[in-house]
């Protein structure tokens, strides 16, 4: 589980990026982040996993404040899928899903049977054990994404964040990774956050979806009950009609 | 249904098989040096003179003893420095084009001696010190001209490296020039790496820094394959980059420093020999760094052997060796591989 209580946050003397940030995510449960560029999504992430410390407030991970927590010991119960991620150097899948198993691992140790059992399982979740012997950055985006997203199961979190997984990806790899990360949030009891820009994939598949507009949370609830034609014009200044989808019943959201 | 995994992971066993083998071949190639040289010596006598050296004459003893084989160590300590000391740079920097003479880390330190020997400092580990402190300065020098808001850019370190390395090779060659001092005068070699001095005194000085040098980038061998998708992901599964980053550059400006202050400058060959070993053994550090530090005395005892025999009687000094193989090989990398991977 992870909680943010009255989390705010300032790059420099000034600014506010983030105030008066609370929520939880509770294990299992799936929760989007939405919000146009600027609104502290970034930032929101960043606060989750450690990278920058709350100027106001505090982040609990399993009711402990992620202050008490080293590097090490947060990235066992915190995993980080990002946008996108380009490799310098030739790395097999296998060896970038082995990667998640850093936090475990005494300086001189190598990965032993357990650890490549645990990337194997995280492979064969992910549907990207065919290419476990495959160079990263010979793989499509969506393949990509998900070997990403097995490189963070391999860490055993209980926490994942998602920093757009779909950015680059086409429509129906959009919808698998989705697809992807709402099974495996249930079926590992994982509590994750996710930042997106899809706004109907988001609505379709998270429990919860919060809101951001100039660093604070300006709705949070149920997808149905805060994707509201107001709700949406309000928070990115645009002009929407928001219906219902006729096949699933989600909001669903069209420029006009 | 269990899908199985064609290829396992990188297993401790294999990195020690692959060690041992290149520690075969390096006794091998230190044995054929010993053989190689202007005055006519064989493999008998070679072996002779380490095991019953009574039989053997005092010349080919002395010329075993006391000029191949001091020079033949350096060679190899000098290697096994450079080459991990690029393998080393270019993970930290993601860029295979990093290599300690490239980023002026070497001639920094080659500054750094020239300037112990001036003040007079040129006793015990007065030089390598100094050489240590000029690498330190080159590599600090190197990182805030390249440093920007989302971490050092390693195309702009390449590019100051090149510039801080023709500034100190200026000043050097102005001592060189202005100076009345002999030692400086007779050493031309700060400018382009020469063997031809060693003593065994100074193997004795830079194998302890290099073999603790190695063990203790080793220790980080992990932390650096992460550091391959960038600093945050590394962060994000728990390395402490900064710390990683402080340890590795001092450790290799330690190693370079004391290397280079008793070899000058050698070029290249922290950027040939961990290029090949990655082309034949993919990415992993952990892997790397034993064979590229291997590789990398077995490559200079080579080529060092090349100068002192191509145009025997006379000598070339190993630099114009090193130089002559890399300076084609960066541009086949600068080729082939820079718009991929100078981001």
């Amino acid at each position: 589980m992870i909680q943010f209580s009255d989390v705010g946050f300032q790059y420099d003397e000034g600014l506010w990026a983030l105030k008066n940030i609370s929520f939880q995510a509770g294990k299992s449960e799936l929760v989007g982040v939405l919000g146009p560029n600027g609104s502290g999504k970034t930032t929101l992430l960043k606060l989750g996993n450690g990278l920058l410390r709350p100027r106001q407030g505090e982040v609990l991970l399993e009711g402990k404040s992620i202050d008490s927590y080293s590097r090490i010991q947060i990235a066992r119960e915190v995993a980080m899928v990002p946008q996108q991620t380009h490799f310098h150097f030739t790395f097999s899948v296998l060896e970038v899903v082995l990667m998640g198993r850093f936090p475990y691992l005494k300086r001189f140790e190598f990965e032993g049977e357990r650890d490549v059992e645990i990337a194997r399982r995280a492979l064969e979740t992910t549907h990207s054990i065919e290419f476990a012997s495959r160079p990263i950055d010979e793989l499509s985006g969506g393949e990509r994404q998900r070997v990403l997203i097995a490189r963070a199961l391999a860490q055993e979190p209980s926490v994942m964040l998602l920093d757009e997984p779909t950015a680059f990806l086409d429509l129906k790899f959009k919808k698998e990774i989705f697809e992807l990360i709402s099974s495996l949030v249930r079926a590992n009891a994982i509590a994750a956050v996710v930042v997106s820009h899809d706004i109907e994939l988001a609505a379709k598949y998270c429990d919860r979806i919060i809101m951001l507009k100039e660093g604070e949370i300006v709705f949070v609830g149920k997808p149905h009950e805060v994707l509201t034609c107001e709700s949406v014009e309000y928070v990115y200044e645009c002009s929407v009609v928001v219906d219902e989808n006729p096949v699933t019943g989600a909001p669903r959201v069209s420029v006009v | 249904m269990e899908v199985k995994l064609q290829k396992g992971p990188l297993t401790a066993r294999r990195v020690i098989g692959i060690s041992l083998i290149l520690m075969v071949a390096l006794g091998a190639a230190i044995l054929i040096s010993l053989v190689c040289g202007t005055a006519k010596i064989s493999f008998v006598d070679v072996f002779r003179v380490f095991s019953d050296s009574s039989h053997v004459r005092e010349s080919t003893k002395l010329i075993v003893l006391r000029i191949r084989l001091p020079r033949v160590i350096l060679a190899g300590l000098a290697g096994f420095t450079l080459s991990l000391g690029g393998l080393v740079f270019q993970a930290l920097l993601r860029n295979p084009l990093a290599d300690p003479f490239v980023l002026g880390v070497s001639s920094g330190a080659a500054f750094g001696a020239v300037i112990a020997i001036i003040l007079g400092f040129s006793f015990g580990y007065g030089v390598p010190l100094f050489a240590f402190l000029g690498a330190i300065i080159t590599i600090y020098l190197v990182l805030a001209i390249s440093k920007r808001a989302m971490g050092v850019e390693s195309s702009t370190a390449i590019l100051a490296g090149v510039i801080v390395n023709a500034f100190f090779t200026a000043i050097i060659m102005f001592f060189i020039a202005t100076s009345t001092e002999d030692r400086l005068h007779s050493m031309l070699f700060w400018l382009y790496g020469d063997l031809s001095q060693s003593r065994i005194s100074y193997s004795v000085m830079t194998a302890p820094v290099a073999i603790a040098g190695f063990f203790l980038l080793y220790s980080f061998s992990r932390h650096l394959n992460l550091l391959a998708a960038g600093e945050e992901s590394a962060l994000h599964l728990g390395v402490n980059v900064e710390r990683a980053r402080l340890v590795c550059f001092l450790a290799v400006s330690l190693m370079v420093g004391v290397a280079v202050s008793f070899t000058g400058l050698i070029g290249f060959v922290g950027l040939i020999v961990p290029h090949l070993a990655r082309m034949l053994l993919g990415s992993d550090n952990r892997l790397l760094m034993p064979v590229s530090a291997l590789g990398g005395a077995l490559f200079l005892i080579a080529a060092d052997t090349a100068a002192r025999t191509v145009m025997s009687p006379s000598e070339l000094p190993v630099g114009v060796v090193t130089a002559f193989l890399g300076a084609p090989f960066f541009i086949y990398l600068l080729k082939t591989r820079g718009s991929r991977w100078t981001q």
